[in-house]
């Protein structure tokens, strides 16, 4: 069971990773949610003692390597956003599904704000409203995951 | 048996169900110390470079699987493409190869009578340049950076430097190469800066990526430079990076306000910067590069008492050392071409462009 579980992760990480490395351009590319922070946050809900910050920063050591910039950016993202959902797991998989959501929605901001910071230490712009659009998007990706059925760890505490 | 009971719950005061290892604190601030040290590392030192290399020599096959949808559609795409558009195609190529023809035919005669002329007037002959078509497999994933990545690597001799052009002109400069792959930088993005001359008079200036809305800026020309609308932008050469006179942009906006005394001028590049599939990389090699810096170290060991006041401020152009520790802009101004005395009189911008 437990060997099982680890497999679907690797698999499920691995499967982000290919959506990142997809030849996204345009707008496409504007609206691209970040398929990797996404299921590290339902692993972490759902699985806790399987994949926990470590995962996520070398998920995310991977993510700044397909980025091309700097080694450490989304690595150091994933690490304190993860943090967040770590120590409210116990709490969050009590939640409601619209409770599960706003808090999500909130990481994944937190998340690209502290790219837009460490960005901005490299002297790049912040290029407008629409760099937010990524947590929307990936909110909505979560959501109808969730309406179609996968469990984000709400009802784990039963069983 | 108390105390066999009591030592057994002393054993399991952090109850299996609420073991995780470390605390989660404990891991962010490992993590995190773990992160900035290598981003430390990374954007000041060149350790990384050897280990990104290899790293992205290991997701290749990854790259060339998740691209594989869109080759597909791309050429199922092209199989089923229309009579009609075929035929528009032919014609408009046919065109245009006559079109070229004739412009080559005079090239011929114009390289001929260049190389006439500058050997009588005893000048270095111009670079000769090597050339690798290449195909781009994605643009950059990253929204603050104008990066594209392309499918000539090392493995297919491209350096570091070279220079990416299209059929329109400049497109940008390769700044990181990996076995079978290069990543080219856009003349867009911020951190490119490319030597220009204005076709019109010949004045010299260095353009800046825009970094956001696809354009390019002059700065540091001053109020009343000689600039107009609809000015054409063609590389100087003058860096022995970029070959010379091919296009880069057109000046679509100048102005002029009170509280500067620099003019804010904009222009659009003219190559197809965002909507090709196919670059050209263009490289100039690096012996003639190494020869030239050699010849104009010499120049400047020997006393040359009679230069212009302006070669105090063309100092900084002659010093090889400082130009290469710019990893990101290997714009070195210096060409084979030069003439010996007569210093690059680009003395407003060039400074600048250094820093």
């Amino acid at each position: 069971m437990r060997n099982n579980k680890l497999r679907s992760i690797y698999f499920s990480l691995f499967a982000a990773f290919i959506c990142i490395l997809f030849p996204w351009s345009g707008i496409a590319l504007t609206l691209r949610p970040d398929f990797m922070l996404l299921v590290l946050l339902f692993w972490l809900l759902r699985a806790p003692n399987q994949c926990s910050v470590g995962t996520a920063w070398f998920m995310g050591l991977w993510v700044d390597l397909a980025t091309g910039g700097i080694f450490g950016q989304y690595a150091l993202a994933y690490t304190i956003t993860t943090f967040f959902a770590v120590i409210y797991q116990r709490r969050l998989v009590l939640f409601s599904s619209t409770q599960q959501l706003v808090y999500v929605f909130s990481l994944l901001l937190l998340s690209q704000l502290i790219l837009l910071v460490l960005k901005a230490f490299a002297g790049h712009d912040f290029s407008g409203w629409s760099y937010f659009l990524p947590s929307v998007t990936g909110i909505l990706l979560w959501q109808i995951a969730v309406i179609l059925g996968l469990n984000t760890g709400r009802h784990s505490h039963g069983n | 048996m108390m105390r066999g009971i009591h030592q057994n719950f002393d054993q399991q005061q952090a109850p299996a169900f609420f073991a995780r290892g470390p605390s989660p604190l404990a891991r962010l601030t490992f993590f995190t110390a773990l992160s900035l040290a290598l981003m430390a590392t990374d954007s000041r030192l060149q350790y990384l470079a050897n280990v990104r290399e290899n790293l992205m020599t290991l997701l290749h096959p990854l790259q060339v699987i998740a691209n594989a949808p869109l080759q597909l559609y791309q050429n199922t795409d092209e199989y089923f493409s229309t009579h009609h558009y075929l035929l528009a195609e032919n014609t408009r190529l046919k065109k245009q190869a006559l079109m070229q023809g004739i412009a080559l035919q005079r090239l011929n005669l114009l390289n001929l009578e260049n190389a006439n002329l500058r050997s009588m007037l005893d000048a270095k002959q111009s670079l000769t340049e090597t050339s690798t078509l290449a195909e781009i497999i994605h643009v950059g994933r990253d929204s603050f950076t104008k990066k594209i990545i392309v499918n000539r690597g090392k493995n297919h001799h491209v350096v570091t430097g070279a220079a990416a052009v299209d059929a329109k002109g400049v497109v940008g400069q390769v700044t990181r190469t990996y076995p079978a792959s290069s990543e080219v930088t856009l003349i867009t993005d911020k951190s490119l800066a490319i030597p220009v001359q204005i076709e019109r008079n010949g004045l010299r200036a260095i353009a800046f990526g825009h970094g956001r809305d696809n354009m390019l800026d002059l700065p540091y020309l001053p109020a009343n430079v000689d600039i107009k609308r609809g000015d054409k932008l063609v590389t100087s050469g003058i860096d022995g990076v970029y070959p010379a006179g091919l296009a880069v942009a057109t000046v679509i906006e100048v102005k002029t306000t009170q509280d500067s005394p620099f003019a804010h001028i904009i222009c659009a590049p003219t190559g197809g910067v965002e909507n090709d599939r196919q670059v050209l990389l263009v490289s100039i090699p690096k012996i003639e590069l190494a020869t030239a810096i050699e010849a104009l170290n010499s120049e400047k060991a020997m006393p040359t008492t009679t230069a212009e006041p302006a070669t105090t401020n063309n100092a900084v152009h002659v010093n090889p050392s400082t130009q290469t520790t710019q990893a990101q802009k290997p714009a070195k101004p210096l060409s084979a071409e030069k003439p010996a005395q007569k210093p690059l009189a680009n003395v407003e911008s060039r400074p600048h462009a250094q820093q």
